[in-house]
């Protein structure tokens, strides 16, 4: 009984859902302040959800219609599977063990996985760009961005998430770490694919990337999956370098605050190219994240 | 160079190939020329490095006249020269100049769906404006083209 | 489906989110690097060329500032003065700087609008939402100038409409006094943004020679250093008294041409601030007579994207024989293929952006929808079409 309540509702399911779209409207409110527009009100993300699912889906034929559906919920599922092992709110997370570091990373990547998938699944030219496009981009920032969430593991001694984030809340790694936490950073836009890191659904070269088949419930549950994916990504980021998440305000502030953060860097930068976005992380970002690695292993090494 | 001395220029360089020429306005120059000399004319004009092709226009002299005239404009600075190419109606070609001009080929595509100049050696011969699906032997520019209103919309 | 294994073909257009208008590319494409290009124009052809030779001199003013949205006025402009040199009139001093004031302020929105379109392609949505808020201060003006947002509808025959009092100048000293602060700012950010500059420096580089040969014209052409302004080679309206600084930058990529463009801002502020100053007194209007004198005539004006070139042919009654009118557009799409080759495709959207491309300017002319024959729907038939078959769901 209970775990049917934490699936459902809390901490996953029902709370995820609507945690997610606050995150979204959150983001979306402040980059358009930035850039000095009004922004949505913040029903917005609900609105075009309940939209979306209320719309005619179009299958396209020629294609594997049971990967077409099967894709966007397995996407939301393995977002909204992560979120079991994460500090959401600032509790204790609903399933824990050593290891599970891995497995709600693993989980995340599922979504963008998805997402590619789906894109290889139609013959539309600009689908098939777009999931090239996600799939190369996944292949660049993910060594980076688990290695800098490995950074954290490293220093607390242990590869589960609730461990490292009681080991986080006695040291800020933000200033032990600065190099994993800016590779941590911008992994999280990159995973999120908010610019600059958007090149996977430039509109303006491949209209929706993956996604320009999808409509209706599909693309619904691929949005939703992203919205889960903002909120368990800030709370992992959140958990392991600001100081460790303990209770619900400091859950809220302190993802708010690496909200700002993405949200600068977003309405900051223009869009960058694939090929630049791949050198970009192979040669900046998984060599100083390696080199700090390296720094971390060896004082261990001395020290212990 | 003055304008004075462009279109001198000018005239110097099309001597060769002139029918006739006339100065209609102070910066302007017109050389009639013979469609067979186009291209050549064309060629000395860019050898001459006098200006750039400033755009092609296409003009029906009407049906009793039955002659196009085709007007290739050459601007440098305030001076304008137009080479003036005479075609029969009923048997209209001009040669392409994209062979030594290829930023031509828009204006000549236009000449030849607007007006039903046949372009030799045009390499694209493909609709840029009209609908793919255009009705042959329709030319809009031509003066008696019918352009059957119940088709058009409103 | 074995062509497409052998080709892969990117469309972009009729309707695509990086054009605002419809044009038509073909891009193909090998990974992410593209081999060719072919473009295909007409979808915003109204047969305005066509058409003028129908209505009569004063009708067809209204008609040619429709072509396009944006450089309204200079297409007006274009034609009112060529057809004041076919009538042998020209226009009061006085209205002619209105005019040059009006054609600097269209240049101004022009510039800036296509500042924010560039920014969207590169995917900079914050300089794009920059630019068109400020834009919106020149837009205010024009509306308080003339009452109109677009299509000023500033020009008569043989004049203006409307004169400049001492409170619409004011607005307008005010406005350029904001933009100019604002455009310098834009210039630091072209020229500074690491991120930005890795999507202009050195993308669709165009040599000076290439230039030439491929006819560009405006600020693309200037971007790559070739000197080619009609406001300073064959001034017309006021530009005589008021001379333009030719702005020049010889590098000749995407970079290059958000320099000169702003840098034009920059110019135009500075001039219409003199004529503003300067400006000549005296009538707004001469007369014209309604029926044209027979013959022919060319007229030349710099739009906000290039030279705008008008062939005006008179036969001696109220309508026009011919008006041929070939855009700035025009010249310039023709390096779009040429240029596109060899790029990454996520740079042709900014390439295509770089020259200023307006589709309804270069369109302009046919007119006819062929009726019902399958290809081509009446709207009645796919009124019908969409009727049935929502009523055939379940």
């Amino acid at each position: 009984m209970r775990e049917l309540f934490a699936i459902l509702f809390f901490p996953g399911g029902l709370f995820l859902l609507a945690g997610g779209m606050m995150y979204e409207w959150a983001d979306h409110k402040l980059i358009a302040r930035l850039q000095n527009r009004v922004g949505p009100r913040w029903f917005q993300p609900l609105a075009d959800t309940v939209k979306l699912l209320a719309k005619e889906e179009v299958i396209p034929s020629g294609i594997s219609t049971f990967l077409f559906i099967a894709l966007p919920i397995a996407a939301l599922a393995g977002a909204l599977t992560s979120a079991l092992y994460v500090p959401l709110g600032g509790l204790a997370p609903t399933y824990s063990f050593h290891g599970d570091l891995i497995v709600a990373l693993y989980m995340l990547s599922l979504l963008t996985l998805c997402t590619g998938l789906a894109g290889s699944n139609t013959t539309d030219s600009f689908s098939l760009v777009g999931a090239t496009r996600t799939l190369t981009q996944l292949f660049s920032y993910e060594a980076p961005f688990l290695v800098a969430l490995l950074g954290p593991a490293l220093a607390a001694g242990s590869w589960q998430i609730s461990e490292v984030n009681t080991y986080a809340q006695s040291h800020w790694l933000l200033f032990l770490q600065p190099i994993g936490f800016i590779v941590a950073l911008i992994g999280l836009l990159g995973k999120l694919e908010m610019p600059p890191f958007d090149s996977p659904e430039a509109e303006t070269e491949i209209v929706a990337g993956a996604m320009t088949e999808y409509s209706g419930r599909g693309l619904a549950l691929f949005h939703l999956g992203r919205k889960v994916e903002l909120m368990v990504g800030l709370t992992l980021v959140a958990s392991f370098y600001l100081g460790g998440l303990g209770n619900p305000i400091e859950f809220v502030v302190k993802t708010l605050a690496l909200l700002l953060g993405l949200s600068v860097l977003q309405s900051l930068m223009a869009r960058l190219r694939i090929d630049q976005i791949v050198g970009l992380w192979w040669r900046y970002g998984a060599l100083l994240v390696l080199a700090q690695w390296l720094v971390l292993m060896l004082i261990g090494g001395f020290t212990s | 160079m003055n304008t004075e001395n462009a279109l001198k220029a000018a005239g110097e360089l099309l001597a060769e190939w002139t029918i006739a020429a006339n100065t209609p306005e102070s910066n302007r120059l017109d050389v009639v020329i013979g469609a067979e000399n186009l291209i050549a004319s064309v060629s000395a004009m860019l050898d001459g490095r006098w200006g750039y092709l400033a755009g092609i226009t296409g003009l029906d002299l009407g049906v009793q006249a039955g002659q196009f005239e085709v007007l290739y404009h050459f601007c440098a600075g305030a001076a304008v020269l137009t080479l003036r190419v005479r075609t029969p109606r009923d048997h209209a070609v001009v040669p392409s100049i994209c062979t030594v001009l290829p930023s031509a080929i828009f204006y000549e595509r236009e000449l030849r769906e607007m007006l039903g100049v046949e372009v030799t050696g045009l390499t694209n011969t493909d609709h840029l404006f009209l609908p793919d699906d255009w009705r042959e032997g329709v030319y809009p520019l031509r003066k008696d083209a019918v352009l059957d209103q119940g088709e058009t919309r409103q | 489906m074995s062509e497409k294994s052998e080709k892969f073909i990117v469309p972009i257009g009729p309707q695509h989110p990086a054009l605002k208008e419809p044009g038509h590319f073909e891009f193909t494409v090998d990974g992410e690097v593209v081999t060719g290009a072919s473009v295909r124009l007409g979808y915003a052809h109204r047969g305005i060329e066509k058409a003028t030779e129908s209505r009569n001199w004063t009708q067809n003013m209204y008609l040619l500032e429709r072509i396009c949205g944006i450089c309204s006025h200079i297409h007006a402009l274009a034609y009112c003065l060529g057809v004041e040199k076919l009538a042998g009139v020209s226009a009061p001093p006085r209205a002619q700087a209105i005019r040059s004031v009006v054609a600097e302020l269209e240049r101004i929105h022009s510039h800036l609008m296509w500042l924010g379109v560039a920014a969207h392609e590169a995917g900079f949505e914050t300089l794009f939402m920059y630019s068109w808020r400020d834009r919106e201060t020149l837009m205010d003006v024009l509306e308080a100038l003339t009452g109109n947002r677009v299509n000023y509808s500033a020009n008569l025959i043989g004049g203006v409409k409307f004169d400049i009092n001492a409170d619409q100048r004011d607005t307008i000293l005010r406005a350029l006094e904001f933009l100019e602060e604002r455009t310098a700012h834009y210039m630091d950010i072209v020229t500074t943004d690491v991120v930005f500059l890795r999507r202009t420096r050195g993308i669709g580089t165009t040599s000076a020679a290439q230039a030439e040969l491929l006819g560009l014209v405006g600020p693309t052409a200037r971007a790559s250093g070739v000197a080619r302004d009609v406001r300073i080679d064959a001034p017309y309206a006021a530009y005589a008294d008021f001379p333009v600084t030719l702005i020049l930058h010889n590098v000749g990529d995407l970079e290059s041409r958000f320099i000169v463009r702003i840098n034009e801002l920059l110019e135009s502020y500075r001039l219409i601030r003199q004529i503003l100053d300067h400006m000549p007194e005296g009538e707004l209007t001469a007369r014209v007579p309604r029926r044209i004198k027979e013959g022919e005539t060319i007229s030349r004006v710099e739009a906000p994207r290039g030279e705008l070139f008008y062939f005006i042919k008179s036969n001696g009654s109220d309508t026009p024989e011919r008006i041929k009118v070939r855009t700035p557009t025009m010249c310039n799409m023709a390096s779009v293929p040429v240029l596109g080759i060899g790029q990454q495709l996520a740079d042709i959207p900014m390439i295509l952006a770089g020259i200023d491309p307006c589709f309804s300017c270069n369109d302009r002319a046919a007119v006819i929808h062929q009726g019902d024959d399958g290809d081509t729907w009446t709207w009645e038939r796919l009124r019908q079409y969409g009727i049935d078959y929502y009523r055939g769901q379940p």
